[in-house]
């Protein structure tokens, strides 16, 4: 388990990190979202221990993280990299080396993982002759090559085509099923949505929400109503039962405040226009992203109450 | 296996397969062989480049006389002949390239004061330095004949005394020393040998160690590795490989010098005991561990190529220093300065062993020299793993000392 206390970190004058805490639950996906420099790296980066907080604590399995407990964590850095003159099965044995994990195991491993990639044929040539996705996956393999019980992934869709978003979000599904605590950060809200159990926003080192999916759903979403219609319809009626109202001539896009029942707009609204579809969604996770962090000046606090 | 020597096995490799270094290692020998025995077949005897005899004219001289000492300038591939005739038609002889040049001789040599050598080639030191030595001593024995002393005495009472020069040691006893060029050459050639080596694999290391900056590998590296480990595993790897290529250098040469350099009339001379090529060897270890070290930190201090070079260039001066100093260090070893620089880490493996090699050196000194070197060393190494760490934050900053000390203090 990792576990996140008040954990503070400026650059100067910047507070990348401010008082952020979460805890990871064993075998669960968990996602760290925020925009970019949101603090989501930084992050990271302490909890890898490649950086040191300036205040709070980050725990591994209740105390600090020692040097042995590296290697049951695999790491995908947000900057990429791989020694050029390397051939690509030699960077991987290397590294999963530097791990103690076992080389024939590794082995085998490497294999599945390169094909499933679709990367078998690069095996004995230098990452010089990588496209940038390429490399990617190589090290998403890197990271995972020594069977980690722990993973952090530092943006690992992102520069990714969609096959190759999809391959790797399978891979990190059946990682997680398979036990691995996965700790990853995006910005890419459709793949987050997708794997996470639990996540985290953050916003200028802040948290904004966290939560389950679900919870963060019920909580801060707030469903939305889109009619197609023909006639008129008479907002004022409406007043009380919606808000951000975005109106166009034949369609409408509302938010139902919270209490009101879609099935009392709807009677409403079949007296004065002929309705063509009337459609209640739940926010996407990009909805709420985009509300709560979009407007950026204001801390979460201030766009929850407000 | 630990992890240090996984990191070190990878850098020997990467350093190893490298084609520069293989071309490098295997051409190295016979540069090295060309830049010793070049200037010695050139300088010693022009015959050995296989160049034909020097013809010089001796304007106006007795047959005799010429007979007698010409086997004097055999040994130097010069030829002398007797000629009669004008100065006239003997430049134009020497432009014509029947003679190198004419030494005009007056009727009676010994009252001369004053010969004068036309060649085309005036300042060939060569001839003129054989060409003083054999006529100037003749023109004196004539003089002394002539004075009515024997020619059987005059050998005998114009032979200057052999010089040679005895250490004191401790334990009362009188030892053979090396002299001062023997001293001189043998401090030039470790400075020599730190210098070149510095500037090739310091320059090395420290680009290995920005390259894992620029490469973006190091996060990764860190994920599993202390910094220090990285730090010490490139440099041991890039040292075991440049010491390895050292070995093969030096095998061949003295192989190539052996075998080929009596046949060229080069003789190869190790002045040295094994008590101080022992001494060599430490404390060229020494400095090169130091000095990788230090190109290590400046790697990590640096962001790129550029930078480094500016940031590299200053300590080439703690190399230059000491040789400048040759002289002084071999000539007063015990002066205040001279020993100052001689525990100065920087400058102590070249200054210290100079001392050591003139006799000078206690032995505590030799030993703080040494103890102060490795620990300037780990010093330097445990510094470059925290500017390492502070330098993976700095994308597009330049590096701060400040920024540095601070961390260094923070843990």
């Amino acid at each position: 388990m990792i576990e996140l206390q008040s954990v503070c970190k400026s650059f100067g004058q910047v507070r990348a990190v401010d008082d952020i805490s979460f805890a990871t639950r064993e075998g669960e996906i968990f996602g760290l979202l925020g925009p970019n420099g949101a603090g989501k790296s930084t992050t990271i980066k302490m909890i890898m221990n490649i950086l040191d907080p300036d205040s709070g604590s980050i725990l591994f399995n209740g105390s600090p993280i020692r040097e042995a407990d590296k290697d049951r964590i695999g790491y995908l850095p947000e900057e990429r990299g791989l020694y050029r003159k390397v051939k690509i099965n030699e960077m991987l044995h290397y590294l999963a080396s530097l791990k103690n994990a076992d080389r024939s195991a590794v082995e085998k491993r490497l294999d599945e993982w390169l094909a499933r990639f679709n990367l078998a044929e690069w095996k004995t040539r230098t990452p010089e002759t990588l496209s940038k996705g390429m490399a990617q996956k190589v090290q998403f393999i890197a990271s995972i090559l020594h069977d980690p019980e722990f993973l952090f992934l530092d943006e690992p869709f992102s520069g990714l085509d969609p096959v190759s978003t999809d391959v790797l979000r399978e891979a990190v599904l059946e990682l997680g099923s398979r036990g691995t605590t996965i700790l990853f950060s995006t910005h890419n809200m459709e793949v987050a949505e997708k794997i996470c159990s639990r996540l985290l926003v953050i916003d200028h080192g802040r948290e904004v929400i966290s939560g389950s999916l679900a919870d963060i759903k019920s909580r801060y979403g707030h469903n939305i109503v889109a009619v197609e219609f023909d006639g008129t319809i008479d907002f004022g009626s409406l007043s009380g039962m919606v808000r951000n109202v975005s109106r166009f001539p034949r369609w409408v896009e509302m938010e139902l405040v919270e209490g009101a029942n879609p099935q009392t707009l709807l009677r409403v609204l079949l007296g004065q226009v002929s309705i063509r579809r009337f459609e209640v969604v739940s926010p996407s996770l990009h909805r709420i992203f985009v509300e709560l962090v979009g407007d950026g000046g204001k801390t979460g606090s201030e766009r929850l109450s407000g | 296996m630990g992890k240090l020597a996984k990191i070190i096995r990878m850098e020997f490799r990467l350093t190893v397969a490298n084609r520069v270094f293989i071309v490098l290692t295997i051409l190295g020998p016979f540069l090295i062989a060309a830049v010793t025995l070049l200037p010695g077949l050139l300088s010693t005897s022009g015959g050995a480049m296989g160049s034909p005899a020097t013809k010089i004219a001796l304007l106006g001289a007795d047959p005799r006389f010429v007979q007698e000492i010409s086997p004097a300038f055999k040994q130097s591939k010069i030829e002398v002949s007797a000629v009669q005739g004008s100065a006239e038609s003997l430049d134009s002889q020497v432009q014509a390239g029947a003679y190198d040049g004419y030494l005009v001789m007056p009727d009676d040599i010994s009252d001369v004061t004053r010969l004068q050598y036309v060649s085309k080639n005036a300042a060939d030191f060569r001839v003129m330095g054989v060409l003083q030595g054999v006529i100037g001593k003749a023109i004196v024995a004539q003089r002394l004949v002539k004075a009515g002393i024997s020619l059987s005495q005059v050998a005998s009472l114009t032979q200057s005394p052999a010089f040679e020069t005895r250490q004191l040691t401790k334990s009362g006893e009188k030892k053979k020393n090396s002299d001062f060029i023997t001293i001189f050459m043998t401090g030039l050639t470790l400075a020599m040998l730190l210098y070149m080596t510095v500037l090739l694999y310091g320059q090395v290391i420290a680009r290995s160690v920005l390259t894992e900056k620029t490469n973006k590998t190091v996060e990764i590296m860190l994920s599993s590795v202390r910094a220090m480990d990285l730090l010490f595993g490139k440099i041991l790897g890039k040292a075991l490989a440049s010491l390895l290529q050292y070995g093969i250098w030096v095998a061949i040469s003295a192989a190539v010098l052996k075998l080929v350099g009596p046949r060229l009339g080069v003789s190869v001379n190790v002045g040295l005991s094994v008590s101080m090529l022992a001494y060599l060897v430490l404390f060229f270890i020494l400095a090169f561990f130091l000095y990788c070290s230090l190109y290590a930190a400046l790697g990590a201090a640096s962001e790129d190529e550029q930078h480094l070079g500016q940031l590299a260039w200053p300590v080439v001066i703690f190399l230059v220093i000491p040789v400048v100093m040759i002289s002084p260090i071999i000539t007063t070893p015990q002066a205040p300065v001279i020993i100052g620089l001689s525990l100065f880490p920087l400058t102590a493996p070249i200054v210290m062993f100079l001392r050591i090699l003139v006799g000078a050196a206690l032995p505590w000194e030799i030993l703080v020299s040494i103890g102060l070197i490795i620990a300037t060393t780990a010093a330097v190494i445990w510094l470059s793993a925290k500017i390492f760490r502070v330098g993976i934050l700095m994308t597009g900053k330049r590096f701060r000392f400040s920024e540095v000390m601070r961390l260094a203090r923070s843990r």
